[in-house]
């Protein structure tokens, strides 16, 4: 079909607008005619990122915040902190509370209403890392034990969704809490009350780096990093690996579809290192700039 | 890799299953794990919304409903997990344009909640008939304090562990449909873990064909 | 009370800092300045704006706006398939808008669920665009402009009114004329447009103030016509007058910015001319 495509086609223009037409009909075999090139349709290798950019701290209203974008795919992560009471369970402790959004504008097929699963799963993902990870530690949020704590609301909202969600969700979370600034508070003895004083502000510890790389696989041979959204929707399966600066994982997450093999998962694992490198630099760099 | 060599077993708990115990949907079962027990029950295929409709194979949907109280993102990122399992062994394609359910009922969690719902999924698809080019299961590791890997691990263990890990693993090659993960674990930790879930696979496998062959001992005679 | 099921919860009950600010460091916060945000501009200056169109890969198109601290970003999907096949008309195309904040957005941290306030604002987008779209060119389907503040420093809805319109004409969407958006504060004599969330704060103790209020006005700069007009508070007849002369004077300063902004994009949309 496509040999007819390029002898009929003469002019450049034309050719796009079959190459866009063979997309459309039959989107699986156009991805597959790329990857048997070892390329993407977007011109990528297959074992390439597309290029992410950081900015950190665009929200002034908010505690900490971090815009990253992915190729397309654009995450907001910004940080609200609240005092509460801290849990009965665990007196010394303060709560981290993140959610995923996805909200109607960041793509056609999501509609308005709460979030679908997808945006509901990504957000029990986030959580699972913060936890086990304990990128934050959260004996650091107790102001004083059994009366009262800090509240991190890490909201995560989806702008522009083309594929790949979590890794874009892990390293916004990951850059706008280590440029998030918490007021110092004090307890009035007096009046039992809380006091809080803007002018001295002071980071959080960030004890963990984790990032992640997400992969997905098309019929259990090729696997590719970084999917689009259109490469998440035809390929066979996604997976997502979360690694820690001490190359251990964090999280190995695959949500079902085709088997991958242990060489694979190998090589993956290589992939999701050296990326945790790049992003560790990236973030180090934008939050060097940022201090100057 | 050679388990002798680990000296570690992959020991798991008394499983138990019944097929067809419900009238109402096409399929059912109930799975047993130790004290962990888990009700399934497939409808369809059957007709679909229209605009849940996919034109060349089957929409599938999990609903999860735990013990106490309303489904929450706990249950809703489970049955992502469960879904996507199913729809890699299902032969979706053969039922295009109808629905398929599964709902899968908590009846008690006692550790190994997200392998036991795997297993209870798997019988209730193959009591429902429905093509599925392989049969899969659900196994939970953990590993403790000291490094020791457990398999099938009961809720106490797992509260007491450092890793938790949950796979789903296909009968044909043996290899990993699914993986969830929770806690620090090295790259060599997650690949004994990966073959001592192989290994009980097997045992679970042969579980699934005794509880089928006995059902159908008394009708086949 | 009904919890919330599909996000995770926090504790049942948090409180913002801000209200247990200290009193030496609350002296730090309100500054006498009332164009705190900008020495440099005049009452009736609005403030320097950014737009930007096209940033939205997903949608048919997008804008994102910002106006001092405010920051919008917005996207239009459509015309498409109605969803709700019962209110499908035969004759014109409908438009739905949906306004949020995220909840980062303010001082205090938002809901995720969509308020009254919001409901209100999307109300007053939906009503303000309405009359700048040609939806009788688009029978049988629907137009989905959704509007996401992210950031939000005074009145949002005026920027919001703008960044949409920007977003329908990125979208390709014929319309009659693109709508521009002003806010202005009355107070007493002083009139002070594109205000702040200070400026708009700082009235509000609880006192009543005699003639004072805000005025919120959409307008088509080409056809000098009002689209949508919102004035809250007390105010007199003068002084309503002069607050929507101002708006009106607003929205031609705003209106070569936007300009500027389309024609840049269409520049780059363009397929390169044929020789």
């Amino acid at each position: 079909m496509v040999k007819r495509y390029a002898a009929t086609c003469t002019h450049v223009g034309n050719q796009n607008i079959m190459a866009e037409g063979f997309k459309t009909a039959d989107p699986l075999e156009y991805h597959k005619s790329f990857l048997k090139e070892n390329c993407r349709p977007d011109g990528r290798e297959l074992d390439e990122f597309r290029t992410t950019t950081l900015n950190i701290g665009p929200i002034s209203t908010a505690e900490g915040s971090a815009l990253v974008k992915i190729g397309n795919t654009t995450v907001m992560c910004g940080i609200k902190a609240e005092l509460a009471v801290p849990p009965s369970d665990t007196p010394d402790k303060g709560y981290i509370v993140p959610n995923v959004d996805m909200p109607p504008l960041c793509a056609s097929k999501v509609r308005s209403g709460p979030p679908e699963e997808q945006a509901q799963a990504a957000s029990q993902f986030i959580a699972d890392i913060i936890e086990t990870s304990e990128i934050i530690r959260k004996e650091d949020l107790c102001i004083e034990k059994e009366k009262l704590c800090w509240v991190l609301y890490c909201d995560i909202m989806c702008l522009d969704y083309d594929g790949n969600l979590l890794d874009t969700c892990i390293v916004a979370l990951l850059a706008a809490l280590k440029n998030t600034q918490l007021p110092k508070v004090t307890i009035n003895k007096e009046t039992d009350l809380p006091e809080v004083d803007l002018l001295k502000k002071c980071s959080i510890s960030v004890n963990r780096h984790p990032v992640g790389s997400s992969f997905a696989v098309f019929d259990n041979t090729i696997t590719i990093v970084d999917p689009t959204a259109d490469e998440e929707s035809l390929a066979t399966a996604v997976m997502t690996l979360v690694i820690d600066e001490e190359g251990r994982l964090c999280s190995l997450h695959k949500p079902g579809g085709t088997a991958l093999s242990g060489e694979k998962l190998q090589d993956c694992m290589g992939r999701a290192v050296t990326r945790h490198r790049e992003i560790s630099k990236l973030v180090d760099k934008i939050l060097e700039s940022i201090k100057k | 890799m050679d388990l002798s060599v680990h000296g570690v077993s992959p020991a798991t708990r008394e499983f138990g299953c019944e097929q067809n115990l419900l009238s109402r949907p096409d399929g059912s079962a109930s799975f047993i794990q130790g004290n962990t027990s888990v009700l399934a029950g497939v409808y369809g295929p059957a007709e679909v919304k229209v605009s849940k409709e996919i034109y060349d194979r089957a929409t599938l949907e999990v609903v999860m409903q735990p013990k106490i109280g309303l489904p929450g993102v706990r249950e809703r990122a489970r049955e992502q997990c469960v879904r996507e399992t199913c729809e890699a062994a299902l032969l979706s394609t053969l039922h295009p344009r109808s629905s398929l359910t599964l709902i899968l009922q908590e009846v008690h969690d006692d550790g190994s909640l997200l392998a036991c719902c795997l297993n209870a999924a798997c019988m209730a698809l193959m009591d429902a008939g429905l093509p599925m080019s392989c049969l899969f299961c659900g196994i939970t590791c953990v590993i403790d304090t000291d490094g020791q890997i457990i398999t099938d691990p009961t809720l106490q263990q797992e509260k007491e562990s450092r890793a938790l890990m949950t796979f789903a693993i296909d009968s044909t090659d043996k290899r990993v449909l699914m993986s969830s993960t929770k806690g620090s674990i090295s790259i060599q930790e997650l690949q004994e873990a990966i073959a001592l879930s192989q290994k009980a696979s097997h045992r679970i496998f042969e579980f699934y064909r005794g509880s089928v062959s006995r059902r159908y001992s008394k009708t086949l005679k | 009370m009904p919890v919330d099921r599909r996000r995770i919860r926090g504790p049942d009950e948090s409180q913002s800092p801000y209200h247990f600010i200290s009193k030496e460091s609350q002296k730090c916060l309100a500054s006498g300045d009332r164009r705190s945000d900008d020495s440099q501009r005049g009452p009736l200056d609005i403030r320097p704006i950014f737009a930007r169109c096209g940033l939205n890969s997903q949608a048919k198109g997008s804008a994102y706006i910002e106006a001092g601290n405010t920051k919008i970003i917005c996207s239009v999907y459509g015309p498409r398939e109605t969803e709700r096949k019962d209110e499908t008309d035969m004759k014109s195309g409908r438009l739905v808008a949906d306004m949020r904040f995220a909840p980062f957005a303010c001082h205090k941290r938002g809901a995720w669920v969509q308020g009254n306030e919001e409901k209100d604002l999307s109300l007053g987008l939906l009503e303000s665009l309405r009359p700048g779209v040609c939806l009788h060119k688009y029978p049988r389907s629907q137009i989905d402009v959704c509007v996401m503040v992210l950031e939000s420093d005074g009145p949002a809805l005026s920027h919001a009114v703008t960044c949409a319109s920007l977003a329908l004409a990125d979208a390709g969407i014929e319309m009659y004329d693109m709508v521009l958006g002003c806010t202005v504060r009355h107070t007493g004599t002083t009139q002070l447009l594109d205000p702040t969330f200070s400026e708009v704060q700082d009235d509000q103790d609880g006192v009543f103030v005699e003639n004072q209020g805000s005025v919120t006005l959409s307008l088509m700069p080409n056809m000098n016509q009002v689209s949508g007009l919102q004035s809250d508070g007390v105010m007199e007849q003068e002084s309503l007058k002069a607050a929507v002369q101002a708006c009106i004077e607003g929205c031609y300063k705003l209106y070569p910015v936007i300009q500027h902004t389309l024609l840049k994009t269409v520049r780059k949309n363009a397929p390169p001319s044929e020789n």
